[in-house]
């Protein structure tokens, strides 16, 4: 029987992408996981997979097209698989990975879209495989939804069918109109003319995505913050002195790595701070990984690369992490595992000029740690008013998780690594 | 858990349900009072049309001279009701049978007893406790009891119509909706006299206004006396008194509209206005894990929408997911001639504001219904008048609730006019009609 993999939503809440390189071509067997095409969205660089064994008929679209989610990218000829077993694993929910990897950088996880196609080995489709066409491949679709589609003067092809085997049915066509036509009146609304009050700009991808999380953040976390300052003038004194070191290597050090070495060696003492609520199975689920997310402002938008187990490397290591992924996240080529399964989040707007702030979590983490700009202020050291050099720290947590002292002794934790960084290398 | 799923009540619903779930490999028992096959096996569906199909040779055998056939003496045809009853009762026992075959092929257990509800997960069979993460109660329904000042009229149930030694000459039928009419019509064909009295201001409430009027005029012509609107008052000297009419009654079928057999629970069970019980799209009641589905739940009284319910709550429970259409399903009547419904009605797609065009073709005009002598009926399309789509269909004809299949899959699969008229239909056959009226809805029927 054959099966029709479409582009699935790859979880960045984005719509489209386009072709960069077909890693398989027609006739060739492959193994389900087999990376099948190289992606670029908005965001991302990712390789999709393909969830099913069998052998590629047909490849649709060629490399700097532009695919939408749920329109076909190959179809696969599976063996062995007939009639209702076809039905059935045609409506099970195929997952591309396990569940734990929920907490991606900006969204959830990879899925297939809704409307995997099984069709059987009819003589539609055989034609189509035997005259070796591509562009004469043609979608299942019930009479009606052909003559609306028709006078609406819409490309069946490129709507995603959700009747029996994929057909594309009269309310698929209803609900393709309904989306569609608000959009394209946005298309075509003419840019704000001198003297208007309001211009009106069509939501691009990310911006809809980051609306989406931050939205889902605030309605599923119960969000708490807590601010501190730090007297860093160690810590200055000790980069300053590695600073040449590491440019002598080509990396820049900052604050930004002693703060991430110094979270993560707090998060090993304060499980809480890295774990995420699993309400569906009434579970906690503690994370013995490190991955921390770091909060990118890029121009299209807000992006999070991951550094995977940062526990285990190093301040050098760290540094030059951050520098390749922010490099990455400018160029929009991060690939999906890049920003993909942090368990906690710097966001540091001190970069910017930023003091404090009330940051909302990378959901389902279960907190995010805001970094201010070092103000030079006077602080009180042994009875005596001296020039300090001050970090301002804001930390949110999820208050259904961390609990108010917690959340505290978690920040102080890491105010103590920063006042004494030496202790960082301690452990 | 003991078992996945535990099935009360082994009819239509249920045991369709039981059949799925032993195919998808859930550890799944059906407990069941009496009937295995419940209603549809054991006094409605099959042997009420077993009966019917008797009544139906026998009338039919006074045209046997006419098709050339001599030697049957119109004088000494009779009806035996003994040997119609027990033909139909072997069918169910060999149904029964098949039941029996198939739970024990896909690993169903049968527990035979009463059942009742402890919580969301036990259920109480016969004198056995026993732990479910499923259940899915399919209880069926009865026929409302009668007014208890018809106290000592001669009343009778379908379920006990097969306990009948005779079959008096005077029948009152009470009830609403097809089988009471089926039910009538069955007497009348036998040579009885029968007056059905549609006790509710909602006569074959669901069905066309046009089958309606038909049946109306149907048994105008036959002479089945049809008091519409019309409430039995008293039962007196073998005589039964709605309104100011007197009827010579010595058998009353109870046919009136059903209502929910709830099965007994500890933990109580929403139900809905008109008695049934209330459940969500996917048939769940309000406890979770515990789903009704056929009669039960008061959203069709069809057997095949009952099995499909079945399946549908099996996928659901195993995960597979989709949305039930409540719509395109057939309603079908084994009257004289035969009379089948699918889809949207004139009114309902009135209602909608769905502008649409009626095509017919009378079977008059049909070879085949001549050669076979059952000219009388036609075929209805109820189709929209921008792209043609099939939305309903309606038919009066012999085979009826055979041809209505052929309407439901174009409506299934969005068909329209077009495909109907683009279909070639084999000559001669009754189902060219459909052919006919698919041409008369895109232009004009060739034979008419």
């Amino acid at each position: 029987m054959r099966y029709i993999f479409n582009f699935p939503d790859i979880g960045e809440g984005l719509d489209e992408g386009t072709i960069i390189e077909w890693y398989v071509s027609k006739g060739q067997e492959i193994k389900s996981g087999q990376a099948v095409v190289r992606m670029e969205t908005d965001k991302v660089v990712a390789e999709i997979p393909s969830p099913k064994s069998g052998t590629v008929i047909s490849i649709f679209g060629k490399v700097g097209e532009t695919i939408h989610v749920g329109t076909p990218l190959i179809e696969i000829e599976i063996e062995g698989v007939y009639g209702e077993e076809a039905v059935a694993q045609a409506k099970a929910p195929v997952s591309m990975q396990p569940l734990e990897e929920g907490s991606t950088a900006v969204v959830g996880t990879m899925e297939l879209a809704a409307s995997s196609a099984f069709l059987p080995a009819s003589e539609e489709g055989v034609a189509t495989s035997k005259t070796d066409k591509q562009t004469t491949h043609k979608v299942l679709a019930t009479p009606v939804a052909r003559a609306m589609a028709k006078e609406l003067q819409l490309d069946i092809n490129k709507i995603t069918g959700t009747g029996p085997g994929g057909r594309v049915t009269k309310s698929d066509i209803q609900n393709f109109q309904l989306q569609n036509v608000p959009a394209e009146t946005l298309e075509i609304q003419p840019l704000a003319a001198e003297g208007e009050e309001i211009t009106y700009e069509p939501l691009s991808q990310i911006r809809k995505t980051i609306a989406k999380n931050m939205i889902n953040s605030k309605l599923s976390a119960a969000h708490m913050t807590v601010f501190e300052e730090v007297e860093i003038s160690d810590l200055i004194w000790l980069r300053e002195k590695y600073k040449k070191v590491f440019s002598d290597k080509n990396v820049k050090l900052t604050y930004l790595p002693f703060i991430l070495k110094a979270t993560v060696n707090a998060l090993k003492q304060h499980r809480q701070l890295n774990s995420q609520m699993d309400l569906e199975n009434n579970r906690m689920m503690y994370k013995n990984y490190y991955n921390i997310g770091i909060a990118v402002d890029t121009t299209e938008g807000l992006v999070v690369p991951v550094i995977k187990d940062a526990d285990k490397l190093t301040i050098f290591q760290i540094a030059q992490k951050i520098a390749e992924l922010a490099e990455k996240a400018k160029e929009r080529k991060l690939t999906l595992a890049e920003i993909r399964d942090g368990t906690f989040t710097l966001t540091n707007y001190g970069s910017i000029g930023g003091i404090f702030g009330v940051p909302v979590i990378n959901y389902p983490q279960a907190g995010i740690l805001g970094i201010g700009r070092i103000l030079k202020i006077p602080v009180v050291k042994d009875d005596q008013i001296i020039a300090g050099n001050v970090l301002p720290l804001s930390l949110t947590v999820d208050h259904r998780i961390v609990d108010g002292g917690e959340a505290t002794r978690f920040l102080l934790q890491i105010m103590e690594y920063l006042k004494d960084p030496f202790s960082l290398m301690m452990e | 858990m003991e078992y996945d799923l535990i099935i009360i009540g082994a009819g239509p619903a249920g045991y369709v349900a039981a059949i799925r779930a032993g195919q998808l490999g859930l550890k799944t028992a059906v407990v069941e009072k009496e009937y295995v096959g419940g209603m549809c096996l054991n006094w409605g569906c099959i042997p009420s049309k077993a009966l019917l199909e008797s009544a139906k040779i026998f009338d039919r055998t006074k045209q046997y001279a006419q098709f050339g056939i001599d030697g049957i003496d119109l004088q000494k045809l009779s009806f035996n009701w003994g040997q119609a009853k027990s033909r139909s009762t072997g069918i169910t026992k060999r149904l029964t049978a098949g039941i029996n075959y198939l739970f024990k092929k896909n690993g169903v257990e049968l527990i035979t007893g009463s059942a009742k509800l402890l919580s969301e997960n036990f259920v109480l069979a016969g004198d056995k406790k026993i732990s479910t993460a499923n259940i899915i109660i399919a209880t069926g329904s009865k026929p409302k009891a009668m007014d208890i000042q018809l106290e000592g009229a001669p009343v009778m149930e379908m379920e006990k119509l097969f306990t009948l030694e005779t079959v008096p000459d005077n029948i009152v039928v009470t009830g609403n909706h097809v089988p009471a009419v089926e039910i009538a019509q069955f007497f009348k064909l036998i040579g009885k006299n029968v007056t059905l009295v549609a006790n509710s201001n909602s006569f074959l409430m669901g069905l066309d206004d046009f089958l309606i009027s038909y049946i109306i005029k149907k048994f105008k012509s036959e002479k089945i006396e049809l008091l519409l609107n019309a409430f039995p008052e008293k039962f007196k000297n073998g005589e039964l008194l709605v309104g100011d009419k007197k009827i010579k009654c010595e058998l009353l079928v109870n046919c009136n509209s059903r209502k929910a057999v709830i099965p007994e629970s500890e933990v109580p069970l929403e139900l809905t206005e008109r008695g049934f019980l209330k459940t969500t799209d996917d048939f769940e009641t309000i406890l979770k894990g515990v789903y009704a589905i056929g009669d039960v739940s008061g959203k069709s009284f069809v057997a095949h929408v009952a099995s499909a319910q079945g399946i549908h709550v099996v996928n659901t429970i195993k995960g597979i997911k989709a949305k039930f259409n409540n719509r395109a399903y057939p309603v079908n009547m084994y009257t004289s001639p035969e009379i089948a419904q699918i889809g949207m009605t004139e009114k309902q797609l009135k209602e909608e504001g769905i502008e649409i065009k009626i095509s017919e073709f009378p079977l008059s005009a049909n070879g085949k219904a001549m050669i076979e002598g059952n000219t009388e009926g036609l075929v209805r399309l109820l189709s929209d008048k921008k792209y043609g789509q099939v939305l309903g269909a309606q038919i009066v004809a012999a085979n009826a609730t055979d041809m209505i299949a052929e309407a439901g899959a174009y409506i299934a699969i969005e068909g329209t006019v077009y495909d109907v008229a683009q279909t070639i239909h084999a000559h001669p056959t009754v189902s060219e009609i459909f052919m006919e009226a698919g041409f008369d809805a895109v232009d004009r029927a060739i034979n008419k």
